[in-house]
């Protein structure tokens, strides 16, 4: 797409710049060679200025969405998930959310998860990736983010909605709603930021929650779902919090959920019901979770570093 | 939503407008001015009308301006004012685009920028060297995703410190002014050439929240050129 503008553009700054600046001089000087020769040398600066601009020296604005580097991130890393973990029983993951601006924190979790790599299967990001949705803090993230060494999982936090971030994170890493299966065990990624939509969009999505109970239900056991905003927060649409919860026990049946959003950690039912929330705490807390699923439960550490 | 930008670019106009652009030419309006007061030919509803021209014709744009990135798009094309003592001051309004690359819509930007130049140096018989500009400028997106305030369906101050549609910049730059000697002008005084070194606000705040950031990081680059007429 940008090859096209590259042409459009110069065309159309010669237009402009040959009708501002050429055509008034025209009756006064026609053999001014030299006036010539000056805008021509413009023009072409011009054009290769334009061509210039696909550099990373130039920003074009903050909220230009230009994707660089690899796209659908999302989709790559969960074949990668899929195939590492296909046979293994006991699955291993590691959680940070909320790293907003906090890039050194977060350099620091993943080089701590690194570290410990033999023992982890993947690593989910919980959520708000960025703290004002600007493609140049999408750059930033993607740049610590790559220092991963295992396959990595994001879900988008309501900060990544802020201009344009949504089209970027799409772009990027993927579809909102998301799911995949580790082992036996599906994760269901909900896109729970209702407040950004004004609540008018079908966020949660509930067909999607009963879709993911029937969709390769010979491939797993149990679930876990992932979120950023839990019910009764201020991103979640709270009309529909407690249908949430229903449609999540009777189809999903989830054996716990995780949520970002609140930077600290937390371990709570919220419906009294038996299903817990687990509050993922901020990297700038340096903290960040682990979660180990073994054939029968569950256990989780809190991993300070 | 519209009306409020509607309202932002008139702001932005007026602001422009209420500068005393013209320099140089001002003593020949002034004479012609004079010249009126004196014609007895002219009726007194006349004489008011050439001098309201006349007063109208000091907003005429002395610069037309055409930059390449900056946060205000790849290409934004502008017009300006110059005036103070040293003409050091300059005003420009420019119009930007932003390439629709990944996104849905291509946008349009609007950006009012004020640049300082204190120093110009003569490098070469036209040929002026100005070894400092800086200013800032105040930088306006188009599109319903952006907001100046944070919309009704936050909870109070959410987002409070930031609007995603009013970016203000800083920068400081460099020009080299060619002015055209007098037996080749046409329609144009001098040409100059420029580039600048700018970042936004949120790139300013990110680096200071945060050390991970370098000043490379935040900082980028930007080139234009300037063609002054009057």
């Amino acid at each position: 797409m940008s090859y096209l503008w590259f042409k459009i553009l110069p065309l159309l700054a010669n237009k402009l710049v040959g009708e501002l600046f050429i055509i008034q001089s025209m009756p006064v000087r026609m053999n001014n060679k030299y006036n010539l020769d000056m805008i021509e040398k413009i023009i072409i600066s011009g054009v290769i200025l334009l061509c210039l601009t696909s550099c990373e020296a130039f920003d074009v604005h903050p909220y230009d969405v230009n994707v660089k580097g690899e796209r659908n991130i999302n989709a790559k890393n969960r074949s990668i998930i899929e195939q590492q973990t296909f046979d293994q029983d006991t699955i291993r993951f590691a959680c940070i959310s909320d790293s907003h601006q906090w890039y050194s924190d977060m350099a620091a979790a993943i080089r701590d998860i690194n570290r410990k790599g033999e023992n982890i299967d993947f690593v989910i990001h919980g959520g708000d990736l960025t703290d004002t949705g600007t493609a140049r803090e999408f750059e930033w993230c993607d740049e610590v983010l790559r220092g991963l060494k295992l396959p990595y999982i994001a879900m988008i936090g309501n900060h990544d909605y802020l201009g344009t971030g949504e089209e970027y994170f799409v772009k990027k890493y993927g579809a909102l709603n998301f799911n995949f299966i580790a082992g036996r065990i599906k994760f269901v990624i909900l896109n729970t930021n209702a407040t950004e939509y004004d609540y008018i969009a079908s966020v949660p999505d509930l067909n999607y929650i009963r879709e993911q109970s029937i969709v390769d239900s010979a491939l797993f056991d149990r679930t876990i779902v992932l979120m950023h905003a839990r019910p009764y927060s201020d991103q979640f649409n709270n009309n529909i919090a407690e249908p949430f919860e229903y449609y999540l026990l009777n189809f999903l049946k989830p054996m716990f959920c995780i949520n970002g959003h609140d930077h600290i950690f937390k371990n709570e039912q919220i419906f009294n019901d038996g299903l817990i929330y687990y509050g993922l705490p901020s990297p700038n807390k340096r903290k960040y979770m682990i979660f180990t699923i073994t054939p029968n439960s569950y256990d989780y550490e809190i991993i300070d570093f | 939503m519209i009306m409020r930008s509607l309202i932002f670019s008139l702001l932005l106009i007026l602001m422009s407008i209420s500068i005393q652009a013209q320099v140089r030419h001002q003593e020949v309006i002034k004479l012609i001015s004079d010249s009126l007061s004196r014609d007895t030919s002219l009726s007194l509803y006349d004489r008011n009308v050439f001098r309201g021209y006349l007063r109208w014709s000091k907003l005429i744009p002395s610069q037309s301006i055409l930059q390449i990135a900056g946060n205000m798009g790849t290409c934004s094309l502008g017009i300006g004012w110059y005036y103070g003592k040293h003409e050091q001051w300059e005003t420009h309004l420019l119009f930007g685009f932003i390439p629709k690359h990944d996104l849905k819509n291509a946008k349009l930007t609007m950006t009012l920028k004020e640049t300082y130049r204190p120093w110009s140096v003569k490098a070469y018989k036209g040929l002026y060297f100005e070894p400092l500009t800086c200013g800032i400028y105040c930088n306006t997106v188009f599109g319903q995703e952006f907001w100046g305030r944070q919309p009704e369906r936050y909870p109070k101050s959410y987002y409070s410190f930031l609007s995603t549609k009013i970016r203000f910049n800083v920068f400081l730059g460099e020009q080299f002014t060619w002015k055209i000697p007098k037996y080749r002008m046409t329609n144009k005084k001098s040409v100059s050439f420029f580039y600048e070194v700018s970042t936004c606000d949120l790139y300013l705040r990110s680096m200071i929240t945060e050390k991970y950031l370098k000043l490379h990081d935040i900082i980028g680059l930007s080139l234009g050129a300037k063609f002054t007429f009057i």
